[in-house]
């Protein structure tokens, strides 16, 4: 009987879940304890610890417990309100099974991979930790080891362990979980403006007449902006505010347009918007002319995927093959210009590979994206007439073009980041705005928001990503690494000059064994990278090391070596930058919970436990080719380094954390307003860590076009945070535009100035004609890029467009938000929602339990036919906030090949009755 | 010796029949107490009118059973519903509405309506707001009861305004007794300390206007009915004193006549 | 215990009346081996295992999820139930009360009430009271108590009393407009508590138990049970009956000690009809399993009346 099974399903999922999420007496018992006495709370500055917006946050504390939070009122960003995950943000510190002690997997009182985790003391973790590092360093060379960070790092936190790895360990295999969020949207910067991060700023959504939202559910992913965009669209009776995305989801509810399309044909309804922004002549000539090239790139990139189907399970094999071929369908070779069946071979040079074209060529790219092609490709949602369709795309074209008066603001997120194709995306948003001279100026722009609350601030401007260093220099470039070593004081040569593992090849690395040491630092990969199934087996590979750093227990402690509980936010200081590049601090105000500690002191620790000889000396790098370097290897840079003071008995923490300059900046400190900072009372050597690294951090970013403010000037209770580059004491909202960015010099209006990818060949929509690189300093590309299909393309058997995403009520894989009862009583368990049609076709209905199947592997989840997301016939979606609905078993692993973004929009699956 | 035996015979019956109303009234009071219902226990879906429900439910708990979520439960002695009755508490666990009402067909009384089929015209209950403690009409982005809402934009809805103080709009849910079934979901799922919306029994929170005066109802709107029940008294023959015509008594009162003021003493 | 002896008493001194010979009083003695003991234990046996094994069925179904052919094996509780997903069962006093409330339940319960009805009419009425009735085990235990301490009643209130609860049930059932019974019903409270959780409700069942050790020998179900009394009438026209054999039987009286039925057996009558007839007697195998001549058995009706016969003759003859 089905309602029996549902019952027992039900039943144990209940159980399953609130064992881990039974109240918080700590917090109770302290706050009725301190109503009595509400004078003693004291009220501080923080910032919420969960999405993007980065909203402002005021904490109090009274007897070493945070007693109360409220939205802070003289936050520009949020004005004093919260969404129901800022809400809970003092109770997140204090679920009960908070981790609070080292657990080592033990035998007979060893180390054993096979053993059960038993509490450790830091000592022994760390000896243990420091031996398998060195065990996999030492064979294979730094490319075998890899750091894997967060977006929800802290600022201070991403720079030590991209120094420690970077400058000592000499590995550029870190990575954030940014990866996995932003990556498509730094790539689609570097390559069209030349330098990371937005020209926009909150400001613009009170001053934009047409909002669009590109496949963003800004209404549950970004709350709080979504109200000020909202509070927007009902001030002013002529905004407008449009709704582009494959389902129906709540931002729908006041869009005044909503267009749902098929996945991937965002590439074609740009493309449409474009030629009819040229058909029209609505093209700003004048500011293309003088600021802008057009650009295009190779065509055949794959899709991220391995070339090899070595490792992947048997019903892999076909999505897989993919990669290496690829049949052109009957509207990628009209997209394409190409022969329809033609089998395309991916290319080997690099698919990052652009050139500089001509106008006519741009518009010979266009000319295909015509309405009646676009709209018959697009059309997502099979009940909607085709008419209704065209009318709706045309209407979209309307809007862009609409009079030079009205402000246009173009928004989107993860929908066209975790793309097969999302760099193409970004730059075919800019592309639009940039046809249209609209970028970067009040109420105008292309503005990529962000999902995690330091994905800008820490994972892409300290430069924790595998190609990057601080501020926006790139491993590959010679002349970035000489400025790093010597902003570091690092003997020349000390940095590796080849990009290491983006986090999705780290992953792959622990199956085909080219990473055998991974640490993780504030993520629960092994629950969020899509594919799960290949990455948790591989952990437990006895060749393989995993040491995960994380608050609460997670899916990635469970096939983890080592546990280490780590000190959350409020419990140390630190600070978050935001999508609109502002930088916001707090102090640490309580003490974390037993043994829990801050990464940034894992991190120093750990350094204390190599010295020089051990890292710094001749080290195997397969694949190393690069100018200056031998091949294979990296080279010994000791006698460098005896020539710049250093012996070679000295440990990485005195070399790169506790040196003289560092030391100068000494603990205690007036900002402190007499709070504590665990971090310098266990390194007991009296320096102030987290202002010496930023100080350290913020040289980088002077002089550079990323200007931060002092550590004090955040500090000061005025400031709300401020958004860089800083210059004169004044923070800049919009850049690139005369009389906003202090970087553009009067008389020349624009000046796209980033430094990067700024000279390239030239050549037309088939290839480079001339490689001699052509510069064009102070100006942006408008890219041409074509429609292209994704790899796993809905089949007979797996017939139904799986699409995962997130809620309002959780923050990513639930490790924080479902220890908070009430946020867990919201929404308990993740769903799938499917159209009612669909439902009844296979003979299942509302709240019936379902396998949910692709290649990968299949899960149970229970079936919505009401849900808060609307999907059209042919597509389902299921969130992956839930452990116990682990919806990344299911997911593909594709990838942008520009950006190695994963694409977790687009797998084929099938449902039926469990 | 007939006599006292007959009478008694009448004094025995008297004390019996009076044991009996003794035992009879104590049992009355037992049961009028127990036919109290609390407004937040709520009733299964289909369930006949609580009177009506009272009386037929057999108290055997088949509809509890039939429940997959284990939301309807049985009362005990004191409860918040009458002895043996099924009810569930929103709070609790509430009702998931399932799409073939597992709990109705299996009630073997009635006191649950065979006929009931379609959930989406369940009354189980009726949403209310506190719109003072509610996060969302404070301007924080929860909405929580809205997007658990298993008939969401029909029995609660967003409403949608600018916010005085601030460039953030509200979204201030607002709930529609048309469509609200009473399953609780929102009450479970809001996550303030004590809830900020209830869902109690639909009289305790509804109002109803008078029948005459329903400018929406159009056809059956009931004017014709406003005067039903007046009653109009009854001629009397003209120079009659006997009885009084209407008014005519008030008119005689005082101050008609001369020196007197109209509504008594200077 | 008063009534006992008194019945006892009284029905000894009419029998030396009568010129029937009879076999010397032997006393019944529990036996000692295992075997032996099991062997009178057995109607005992049996109806604990029918009560708790009903019971079991009915926690199961309820908690387990336990099925049958795919069906929930038995849904609900005494009041009513469902076997097997199909086979409607009502308390037959339940619906009565039902109806006089006023109020007319479904089909369901009118055929699930005839199921039972006719079921206890077959197996004789208050078979129900101590095969299946919870309270049967509290009472029971108290009373097993009662004499092993040997506590006197407090006061006694006449058997019949019961059937002035029968009808107060009905009366108040049709001014309040409610079933006035099942609302108040210890019985369906214990079973309710047992099937679906333990609650406070079970305080009603330690009022039993402390009314019966107590208060009132016998007092709940031999005195004022309503439901009792609904049954005690099925139990008039019952078809299983405790068949008397009066020429075995050498009036020792040890049957009339373990009866829980006040003034149910009565020799007298016993001996006329050949059987207990009285509606009240609850079918529980008590006597039958300790008489030391063997003279009292279950039998069907029917098959009594034809048996019995001439030895009614006999006495009406011989009065």
């Amino acid at each position: 009987m089905t309602s029996l099974s549902r019952r027992e399903f039900m039943k144990k999922s209940i159980a399953a879940t609130t064992a881990a999420t039974v109240g918080l007496p700590v917090t109770k018992a302290a706050l009725a304890q301190a109503r009595n006495a509400e004078a003693g709370w004291k009220w501080d500055k923080s910032v919420c610890r969960f999405c993007g917006t980065g909203c402002g946050e005021q904490v109090a504390t009274f007897e070493g417990k945070i007693v109360a939070i409220k939205g802070d009122p003289d936050a520009p960003v949020n004005r004093g309100l919260n969404c129901i995950k800022g809400y809970f943000n003092g109770r997140i510190l204090y679920g009960e099974d908070r981790l609070t002690q080292p657990l080592m997997r033990m035998k007979n009182g060893k180390f054993d991979k096979t053993g059960d985790f038993v509490p450790v003391t830091w000592e022994q973790a760390f000896d243990e930790i420091t031996a398998q590092f060195k065990r996999v360093y030492k064979e294979k060379g730094p490319a075998a080891v890899a750091m894997l960070t967060s977006g929800q790092s802290l600022v201070q936190e991403g720079y030590a362990a991209a120094k420690l790895m970077k400058g000592g360990f000499r590995s550029n295999n870190i990575d954030p979980n940014a990866r996995l969020c932003m990556a498509s949207a730094v790539v689609g910067f570097y390559q069209t403006f030349g330098i990371d991060e937005p020209a926009n700023c909150y400001d613009d959504f009170e001053l934009a007449d047409i909002t669009v939202l590109w496949g963003n559910n800004m209404a549950e992913a970004h709350p709080i902006l979504w109200s000020r965009a909202t509070d927007r669209r009902l001030a002013a009776k002529d905004s407008r505010i449009i709704n582009i995305t494959t389902y129906r989801n709540m931002c729908s509810d006041i869009a005044d347009l909503e267009i749902i399309f098929k996945p991937n044909t965002d590439l074609a309804i740009l493309n449409y918007i474009a030629r009819e922004m040229v058909q029209r002549n609505a093209v700003n000539m004048d500011f293309v002319n003088k600021h802008c090239v057009f650009a295009t790139g190779p065509v055949d990139i794959g899709y991220g995927m391995r070339p090899t189907d070595k490792f992947a399970f048997p019903a892999e094999k076909d999505t897989q093959a993919q990669q290496l071929k690829h049949t052109i369908d009957k509207y990628e070779a009209i997209a394409q210009r190409r022969k329809e069946g033609t089998v395309a071979e991916t290319a080997k040079a690099a698919p990052d590979a652009h050139w500089q074209i001509s106008y006519d060529e741009f518009k010979r790219g266009l000319e295909p994206y015509t309405l009646d092609f676009v709209a018959e490709l697009a059309k997502g949602d099979p009940d909607e007439s085709l008419n209704a369709f065209k009318n709706k795309l045309k209407q979209l074209a309307d809007y862009y073009i609409s009079g030079r008066q009205k402000n246009i603001l173009s928004l989107w997120c993860m929908g066209v980041n975790q793309h097969v194709r999302g760099v193409w995306v970004n730059e075919q948003i800019y592309m639009l705005h940039l046809l249209l001279g609209k970028h970067g100026t009040p109420g105008n722009g292309a503005f990529s928001l962000t999902g995690q609350p330091s994905a800008c601030g820490t994972a892409r401007e300290v430069g924790t990503f595998s190609h990057r260093l601080p501020a926006d220099m790139l491993v590959a470039n010679g002349a970035h690494r000489a400025r790093t070593e010597k902003l570091w004081k690092l003997p020349a040569k000390t940095l590796n000059p080849k990009v290491g593992t983006a986090l999705m090849v780290a992953m792959r690395g622990l199956e085909d064994g080219s990473v055998n040491f991974v640490w993780t630092q504030t993520v629960n990969l092994f629950q969020s990278v899509p594919n799960t199934n290949h990455w948790l087996k591989a952990a437990r590979d006895p060749k393989n090391f995993i040491v995960v750093a994380d608050s609460y227990p997670t899916l990635s402690g469970k096939v983890a070596d080592v546990i280490l509980p780590a000190a959350m936010i409020n419990e140390k200081w630190g600070g978050y930058g935001n999508a609109e590049r502002r930088m916001q601090v707090w102090r640490q105000r309580v003490n974390a919970p037993g043994q829990a500690r801050a990464d940034v002191w894992m991190m120093l620790e750990f350094s204390k436990r190599f010295t020089l000889k051990e890292v710094w000396g001749e080290l195997p790098l397969p694949g190393l080719k690069v100018d200056g370097f031998p091949e294979n290897k990296m080279p010994s840079v000791l006698e460098e380094a005896k020539k710049m003071g250093y012996n070679e008995d000295m440990t990485l923490y005195e070399v790169l954390f506790a040196h003289a300059d560092n030391k100068k900046f000494a603990w205690p400190d007036p900002v402190a307003k007499g709070e504590d900072n665990t971090v310098v009372k266990l390194l007991g050597d009296g320096w102030f860590v987290e202002k010496a690294l930023f100080e350290e951090y913020r040289q980088f970013t002077v002089g550079h076009q990323h200007d931060l403010a002092s550590f004090d000037e955040y500090y000061a209770d005025n400031v709300r945070g401020l958004r860089w580059p800083i210059v004169n004491g004044k923070e800049t909202k919009w850049r690139f535009s005369e009389g906003n960015d202090p970087y553009v010099k009067p008389g020349e209006g624009y000046n796209f100035y980033g430094p990067l990818l700024k000279a390239t060949g030239t050549g037309d929509l088939d290839g480079v004609k001339d490689a001699t690189p052509k510069p064009l300093p102070g100006r942006a590309k408008i890219f041409f890029r074509p429609y292209a299909a994704y790899p796993e393309q809905l089949s007979k058997e797996y017939d139904l467009q799986l699409c995962t995403g997130r809620i309002l009520e959780h923050w990513h894989t639930g490790s924080m938000t479902r220890r908070v009862p009430e946020l867990h009583r919201a929404a308990p368990s993740a769903v799938l929602y499917m159209h009612e049609a669909d439902a009844q076709a296979r003979g299942l209905k509302h709240q019936d339990l379902t396998w949910v199947e692709t290649r990968r592997g299949k899960i149970k989840m229970i079936l919505d036919t009401r849900g808060r997301n609307k999907v059209a016939k042919g597509t389902i979606f299921g969130a992956f906030f839930d452990e116990g609905v682990q919806v990344n078993q299911l997911t593909l692993d594709a990838t942008d090949p520009l950006s190695l973004e994963p694409d977790y929009k687009k797998s084929a699956a099938k449902v039926y009755k469990a | 010796m007939e006599q006292t035996n007959r009478r008694q015979f009448l004094i025995r019956t008297a004390q019996m029949t009076g044991a009996a109303a003794c035992i009879g009234i104590v049992w009355t009071v037992l049961i009028q107490n127990q036919a109290q219902v609390a407004a937040h226990a709520l009733r299964p879906p289909g369930a006949l009118s609580e009177s009506d429900f009272m009386a037929q439910c057999l108290k055997c708990g088949q509809c509890v059973n039939a429940c997959p979520y284990d939301t309807l439960k049985l009362s005990t002695i004191a409860d918040v519903a009458p002895i043996g009755t099924p009810y569930f508490i929103a709070r609790e666990i509430p009702c998931e509405m399932c799409a073939d009402v597992p709990c109705v067909p299996v009630c073997p009384s009635g006191a649950l309506d065979r006929n009931f089929t379609d959930i989406t015209k369940a009354r189980m209950g009726l949403a209310v707001i506190d719109e003072e403690m509610c996060l969302s009409w404070r301007g924080l982005r929860c909405e929580v009861c809205y997007r658990v809402c298993p008939v969401r934009d029909k029995a609660i809805s967003l409403t949608i305004v600018q916010r005085e103080t601030s460039r953030h709009a509200v979204f201030e849910p607002v709930i529609h007794s048309e469509h609200c079934t009473g399953c609780g979901k929102c009450e479970k799922a809001c996550p303030t300390e004590e809830a900020a919306v209830r869902v109690l029994w639909p009289q305790f929170v509804q109002g109803k206007l008078g029948e005459h005066y329903s400018p929406t109802q159009g056809d059956n709107f009931k004017v014709q009915d406003i005067g039903k029940n007046t009653n109009i008294a009854k001629e009397l023959k003209p120079g009659s004193k006997e009885q009084a015509a209407p008014g005519m008594n008030y008119f005689n009162q005082s101050g008609g006549r001369e020196g007197e003021i109209p509504g008594g003493k200077p | 215990m008063n009534e006992v002896k008194n019945g006892a008493t009284m029905t000894t001194e009419s029998a030396p009346q009568k010129p029937v010979s009879r076999p010397p009083i032997r006393h019944f003695q529990i036996p000692l081996t295992l075997g032996g003991k099991l062997y009178v234990w057995r109607f005992l046996i049996a109806r604990r295992l029918v009560q708790i094994g009903v019971l079991i069925l009915f926690i199961g179904t309820a908690h387990w999820g336990w099925t049958l052919f795919n069906q929930p094996v038995l849904s609900g509780d005494l009041s009513s139930s469902r076997f097997l997903g199909v086979i409607p069962l009502s308390d037959p006093f339940a619906v009565l009360q039902i109806i006089a409330s006023r109020h007319m339940p479904i089909f369901d319960a009118f055929l699930g009430a005839a199921i039972v009805f006719l079921f206890y009419l077959l197996l004789g009425g208050r078979v129900f009271c101590s095969w299946l009735c919870p309270v049967n085990m509290v009472t029971d235990l108290a009373n097993w108590l009662r004499e092993k301490v040997g506590v006197r009643s407090l006061f006694i209130v006449p058997a019949k009393t019961r059937y002035w609860g029968l009808l107060l049930a009905l009366i108040l059932s049709f001014i309040l407009g409610v079933a006035a019974f099942e609302w108040i019903s210890p019985i369906a409270v214990m079973h309710r508590e047992l099937i679906f959780g333990m609650g406070i409700g079970l305080i009603a069942v330690l009022g039993i138990f402390i009314f019966d050790l107590l208060i009132m020998a016998h007092g709940w179900c031999g005195h004022l049970c309503p439901l009792g009394a609904f049954w005690s009438i099925v139990g008039r026209v019952g078809q299983v009956r405790v068949a008397f054999d009066d020429a075995a039987c050498s009036r020792c009286g040890d049957c009339v000690k373990v009866c829980p039925e006040p003034l149910v057996l009565n020799f007298k009558e016993a001996a006329r009809h050949g059987m207990i007839r009285f509606g009240e007697c609850t079918n529980c195998g008590k006597c039958v399993s300790i008489c030391p001549e063997q003279c009292l058995s279950f039998n069907l009706r029917a098959c009594i009346r034809k048996g019995a016969e001439p030895s009614q003759t006999t006495h009406n003859s011989s009065s």
